[in-house]
This record gives C-alpha cells, sequence and structure tokens, in this order.
C-alpha cells in the first residue's frame, strides 16, 4: 500500500491547528486571568490538552511530508530542518503543557477549585509554548508558500546557529548502541505502568471488582499519565533517530490514529461527571461502559499497531 | 540434546511460526507475549504501587479480584513463549540473558505469590496497617519485573533476530 502522499497532506491540515488554537487557547487564558473566571480557564486548559494531544500526529507527518517534496535543493532542505528542529522544541514544550493542563483538571475535581500553582504556571509555560509553535509555524511556512517569503538567504529563522536539537538526538542515539535498547526496555515498561491504570480503572467500570469506588480509582490516573509520558518521550526518541522508518508502512499511522482516540478518551474521563460518581457496588452507566471498552480498545490498538511496525512497516 | 533441539526446530509447527510472513505467525504471536505481559505486570504492579502508598483510596482486598486477569496473562505468556522458545530453541538456549530472564520471572512469581499469602490470607491487608515486609516485597516484585522486560527485551538486541524473514 502507497502511504506516502495522505501522511504528507495530513501534515498540511494539521499544522493549522496547533498554531490557531493555541491562539484561542492563550486568549482564553488571558481572559479568565483578568476576569477571574474559573470557567473560561477550564476551558483553555482543555483547548491546551487537546493540542498536546494533536501535535504528537502533526509532529509524526511531518517526515512524510518532507518525503513526499522529493526536494534536493540545498536551501530547502535548510528550511526542512530549521523547521523539524524548532517543531521538536515546540513539541516539547507543548506536551509539558499539556501535562500540565491535564494535572490542573485533574486536581481541579479534587479541590473542587482550580489550584493556585496552575494559573501562574501555565500562563509562563503557555506564552514560551506559543512563542516557539509560532516561530516552528514560520518556519514551515516558508516551505510551503515560498510566495510569501522576501529573501531565503538573510532569513534569521532558516540559518539557526549551532547544533539543531533533533539532529543532536539523533546523532546521541544512532552513535551509541545501548540507547537504542534502553529506550524500548523503557518504552516497555511505560506500557506496563499505562496499562496497571487502564485495566484497573476501565475493567472496574465493565463491573469487576465493584467493591472499589470511582473515588478511589480517581486517584490512579496521574500514574497511567507517568506511564504515557514515559512512551512519549522514549517513542519520540525512536521517532526523531529513525523517522524514515517510520514512514513506510500503514502501521505508524494506525498507532497514531489509536493514540489519539486514546487521547480523546483521556478527555472524557478528565470532563465526563458520570464515571467519577459510580460509588462502592454500584453498577457504572452504560455510556461510562462505552468509554471503559473505548479506552481499553484504544490502548491495546496502540500496542497492536506498534507491534506490527517491524512486520508491516519498516521499523524495529 | 542439540539434535533434539534442531529436531523441534525443524517440525513443521516450528517452521511455520519462522518463516511464515502471515501475521498470525510470528508477529502474532510475539503480540500476545506483549499483551501478556501487560496483563501480569499490569495488575502485579498495580498492587505492588497500592502497598508503596499510591492511590491509597484503593481498597487493596478489591485488587484480589483483579488476579484472574493476571493469571490469563500468566498462561497466555507460558504458552507463547514455549512457541517462541521451540522455533528458535538452539539459539535462544545458547543465550545466557534467557536464563537470567526465567530466573527474573521465576523471582517475580514467587514474589507474587508471597503477596497473595501476605496480603489476602489470615489477617487481610485493609484490616490491618502494612508492614515493611509487605513493602520489601512490593519493591522486588517491582524489581523482579523489571529485570525480566528487560532481560526480555535484550534477547532481541543480544542474540539473533527471531521470526520471519521478512523481518529485517
Amino acid at each position: 500500500m502507497n502511504f506516502g502522499i495522505a501522511p504528507a497532506h495530513f501534515h498540511l491540515l494539521l499544522n493549522h491547528f496547533p498554531t490557531v488554537a493555541f491562539t484561542v487557547a492563550l486568549g482564553l487564558l488571558i481572559c479568565a486571568v483578568i476576569g477571574k473566571s474559573e470557567e473560561v480557564q477550564r476551558a483553555s486548559m482543555v483547548i491546551l490538552f487537546l493540542i498536546a494531544v494533536l501535535a504528537i500526529p502533526t509532529y509524526v507527518s511531518g517526515n512524510a511530508a518532507e518525503a513526499a517534496l522529493h526536494i534536493t535543493e540545498n536551501v530547502y532542505q535548510a528550511k526542512i530542518s530549521a523547521h523539524e528542529s524548532a517543531a521538536f522544541v515546540a513539541l516539547i514544550f507543548m506536551e509539558i503543557t499539556g501535562f500540565l493542563a491535564w494535572l490542573g483538571l485533574w486536581q481541579a475535581r479534587l479541590l473542587k477549585h482550580i489550584g493556585t500553582w496552575c494559573t501562574p504556571v501555565l500562563l509562563l509555560s503557555s506564552i514560551v509554548t506559543f512563542a516557539l509553535m509560532a516561530n516552528a509555524a514560520n518556519i514551515g511556512g516558508d516551505i510551503r508558500h515560498p510566495e510569501i517569503v522576501t529573501s531565503w538567504t538573510d532569513s534569521p529563522s532558516g540559518t539557526p546557529a549551532g547544533p539543531l536539537p533533533a539532529a543532536a538526538v539523533r546523532k546521541f542515539v544512532t552513535s551509541r548502541l545501548w540507547v537504542w535498547p534502553t529506550c524500548e526496555t523503557l518504552h516497555f515498561i511505560g506500557l506496563c505502568l499505562l496499562f496497571t491504570v487502564v485495566l484497573i480503572v476501565n475493567l472496574r467500570m465493565l463491573g469487576m471488582a465493584k467493591s472499589m469506588s470511582s473515588e478511589s480509582l480517581y486517584q490512579l490516573l496521574p500514574f497511567g499519565m507517568v506511564g504515557f509520558a514515559l512512551n512519549l518521550i522514549t517513542g519520540m526518541i525512536f521517532f526523531v533517530s529513525k523517522p524514515d522508518q517510520y514512514v513506510v508502512g500503514f502501521a505508524f499511522g494506525w498507532k497514531m490514529m489509536f493514540v489519539l482516540l486514546g487521547g480523546l478518551n483521556v478527555l472524557y474521563f478528565l470532563l465526563s461527571d458520570k464515571p467519577w460518581s459510580v460509588g462502592k457496588d454500584d453498577d457504572a452507566p452504560l455510556s461510562v461502559k462505552l468509554a471503559a471498552a473505548t479506552a481499553i480498545i484504544a490502548w491495546v490498538g496502540v500496542l497492536f499497531w506498534g507491534h506490527m511496525l517491524p512486520f508491516i512497516g519498516d521499523a524495529f | 540434546m542439540m539434535n533434539f533441539l534442531t529436531s523441534v526446530e525443524q517440525s513443521g509447527f516450528c517452521t511455520w511460526v519462522r518463516q511464515s510472513t502471515s501475521l498470525f505467525a510470528f508477529p502474532g504471536i510475539l503480540l500476545l507475549h506483549t499483551i501478556g505481559m501487560g496483563l501480569v505486570v499490569g495488575i502485579n504492579a498495580g498492587i505492588d504501587l497500592r502497598v508503596l502508598g499510591i492511590a491509597p483510596a484503593v481498597p487493596l482486598g478489591s485488587l484480589e479480584k483483579f488476579f484472574p486477569v493476571f493469571w490469563i496473562g500468566f498462561w497466555v505468556n507460558a504458552i507463547t513463549g514455549t512457541i517462541l522458545l521451540a522455533a528458535d530453541a538452539s539459539a535462544k538456549l545458547a543465550l545466557p540473558d534467557f536464563y537470567v530472564k526465567m530466573i527474573f520471572i521465576t523471582a517475580a512469581l514467587i514474589s507474587f505469590r508471597m503477596q497473595q499469602q501476605g496480603l489476602y490470607r489470615g489477617v487481610p491487608a485493609d484490616k490491618r496497617p502494612l508492614t515493611t515486609s509487605d513493602k520489601v516485597l512490593a519493591l522486588t516484585s517491582l524489581f523482579f519485573w523489571i529485570g525480566a522486560i528487560t532481560a526480555g527485551r535484550l534477547m532481541a538486541y543480544l542474540g539473533p533476530a527471531g521470526g520471519p524473514d521478512a523481518v529485517k
């Protein structure tokens, strides 16, 4: 199956979301601070979390877009690697912001209000991320929209000084034999930690071990996020080091689709009150059971497609 | 002994597992092995983390209800692990890392059984304060599972690559 063009289109479609949605999220956050509105702040935190989820497929579809361009001119290649590195740094900060937004929303349910740390921390990380994201988008725009480029040679963003972060990670991983197996091991440990939370929370919602109240399960959620974070970090190390092997075949694309599904499922459990009002010995309502089944399907799907990478795609 | 291993490897089934490009052969069996790992380590790590003080509101007693999930994972892995070993016996058995993995799994299973005795037999752990030995056992359990995962993962790098020739 030729999957060369679709992810490239995917990149061109998705890449507008992080910047545009971020403007909305940051605007709402500033309005929330000025107007002292918790509701508005929550809305901005939800958008920040969603952008963090979307930023993952946006980033990884970039290499397919690069492959589809078939560009050999040096000037373009310099632009593309500058864009890749700027996007890599922006992604790191975006994911940190997304995790902080999740944590703030998670804690807000326990405290019944947004924690005091949340507003200044999120404001700071959002502003930094927005600047980085806008920079990455700006360089990326030059690649696709030559009409707006005034000069290829003196564009300051096109000629970054010093080593590029993505290239530095790539060099570190590929020049040392132990790094890849170590990251693979950590990826599996993260998988187990994620499974701990996904299994216990969702099997309970589906009717196993009903003597657990959902309130007690709520405490487990951050550890699932820790497992996911570990896998996101190690996964991105794999991707950045050998992006070409993930562009071939459709397994990686499907894996990202299931990550997206998993992310939306996390958002449901973060926002809905229904799962968390299931008391001791209660049966969860049907909608919660559906969401719980979706969670298990999503994460097993991620595992399945990740596992199929060496067999259907080209990765190892 | 070597002859026996070679004849196992050359059997029709093992040859199919090794060489077939079907996703149900090597890829599917290895997939089940990974899912089984998720069930076994996922559930046991949940108990370990709870004993170590994470998510204290989760009633320890209810976690016993997830033991069947652990055992399903265990038997899936015992079966798929045996198949994966049989398909590549002479190479895998020559690998010290394989024995390291087996030792870690044995130790992890022993500590799981000890936890089962300590937490769920006699006075239930919910009705008494957790002791130092409960916590030490939870730590060793996590250590043994991490050891087993590490040794298992390293088999792909230290030994000859398993699976069909399709795997590059």
